[in-house]
Order: structure tokens, then C-alpha cells, then sequence
């Protein structure tokens, strides 16, 4: 996002000034006049389980939400670090789910998502950077907050 | 809405997202509705019961006309006409 002129020069036309969004971006409380917000909406998911009921509903609906232009960030700790690890996602299955989970992580990918390995979570599950699928990004505590504080929508699986 | 018949209607593009369920048709509606021009229509098919539901909600967050659903048979066409 670009950081040129002033908080108030960036802010939609007619807006208040008290609904000027976090550090001076503008919100998702600008819109066009046709109604589209100006910055995209975000949803962040935390998926803290390999259990296969609880790792097909982030992606399910984090593509949806994608369709629905969010943007996406999936966040994965704890036992939900095996779904990024490396030939991990292969061995999690739910019959009848309409895409396979590899399958979701690349329809997941090629639309922009961010997939971020709780690194704080790295020793208690005995698991290293090396271990994880290429584009896989790594924040602990204050990446999670601070998404959280930024996003519209946050999710919770575990 | 009144009846919607789809020989009156000249779609641009038809999706055939038959072979995927949701939320594939969507990803396919979002994908084909950035390749025809403001103004012109696409037709969507989908086997998945669901995306009768979704896509008129896809449609209205987006900001495109949902036309309507007809049926097919064992599968819905939908019409969209991009709007932005």
C-alpha cells in the first residue's frame, strides 16, 4: 500500500475523520460509491489440528472467501503445522470433501493465500523451517495479533 | 424475477464447473467473469446443489448481476452479466 500523502488526502471523500482506519490507512469503512470497499477485506484462519474435520472447513471456506475477494491468511500451529509440512497434506484425507487437501492448498496458493507456521509452536512439536512446503512464511505470537487486529474476519479450528 | 429464458440470453462464456464441487465454482465464476467484457454475461454449470445458493451471494458481494438459475438436467446453469 502506498504510504504517500497525508491520512486525510487518502481518505475517502465525505468520510468522518474518527472513521480513519489503523495507523492512518484508510479503512474497510471507505467505499466507492458503488459500495466496493477500497482495501481489500481479510480473513485470517487458525488452524491448530490435523484432525481432517478440522482441516477441511479453513480451506473450504478460505477459498470461498477468496471468491469473494479476501484475502486470506492461514495461520497453522500445534498439530495443524502437518498440513504445510513437507508430503504432509497427502495423508490427510476426508472422503466425500469435493477437492483433496493438496488440492485445496494449491487452489489456496494460486489465489494469493498466505500460509504462515506458528514458529512458536516449533518446540513443543518437535518441528524446523526445513520441514515445510516451499512458500510457507514463519511468525509466532505478535504475527497472529497483529493480523488478528487487522483482519474482518478471524476463524478458529482446533 | 420473471422467467428466465436462456435462449434470450447471449452469454459470453459458459464455465462448465461440473466437475467440481464447492467452493470450485465460485474460484471458476471469479476466474471467467475477469475475462468478458463489463456488460456481457456468463453462464455457469455446476452439479453442486450448493452453488444455486452461493453464487447469487458471490454475485452481491462482488458487485456483478445474478440473472438467475435454470435447470439442467442433473445440473444447474446460472447467468451472471459482469457490472464493474
Amino acid at each position: 500500500m502506498s504510504k504517500g500523502g497525508s491520512a486525510a488526502s487518502r481518505r475517502a471523500p465525505g468520510y468522518p475523520p474518527w472513521r480513519g482506519g489503523w495507523r492512518g490507512e484508510p479503512s474497510r469503512f471507505h467505499e466507492d460509491a458503488k459500495g466496493t470497499p477500497l482495501v481489500a477485506q481479510k480473513m485470517l484462519v487458525f488452524c491448530g489440528s490435523d484432525d481432517p474435520d478440522k482441516v477441511f472447513p479453513p480451506f473450504m471456506l478460505g477459498c470461498g472467501a477468496q471468491a469473494l475477494d479476501l484475502e486470506l491468511t492461514l495461520f497453522f500451529t500445534l498439530t495443524g503445522l502437518n498440513v504445510i509440512k513437507k508430503g504432509g497434506a497427502e495423508g490427510i484425507e476426508l472422503p466425500g470433501a469435493p477437492n483433496t487437501l493438496p488440492g485445496f492448498l494449491q487452489v489456496a496458493k494460486e489465489n494469493g493465500a498466505r500460509l504462515i507456521a506458528c514458529s512458536a509452536a516449533f518446540p513443543i512439536v518437535g518441528a524446523q523451517e526445513d520441514d515445510f512446503m516451499d512458500g510457507v512464511e514463519f511468525g509466532g505470537v505478535a504475527e497472529f495479533v497483529s493480523l488478528a487486529a487487522e483482519a474482518d474476519v478471524v476463524l478458529t479450528f482446533c | 424475477m420473471s422467467e428466465l429464458n436462456p435462449a434470450e440470453i447471449q452469454a459470453a462464456k459458459v464455465v462448465d464447473a461440473r466437475g467440481s464441487a464447492c467452493p470450485g465454482p465460485l474460484l471458476e465464476a471469479k476466474k471467467a467473469i475477469g475475462t468478458v467484457s463489463v456488460g456481457q454475461t456468463i453462464e455457469v454449470w455446476s452439479g453442486d446443489p450448493s452453488t444455486k445458493n452461493d453464487l447469487p451471494k458471490w454475485a452481491a458481494k462482488v458487485g456483478h448481476e445474478f440473472l438467475g438459475t435454470v435447470a439442467g438436467e442433473g445440473y444447474d446453469r446460472m447467468f451472471i452479466t459482469r457490472k464493474k
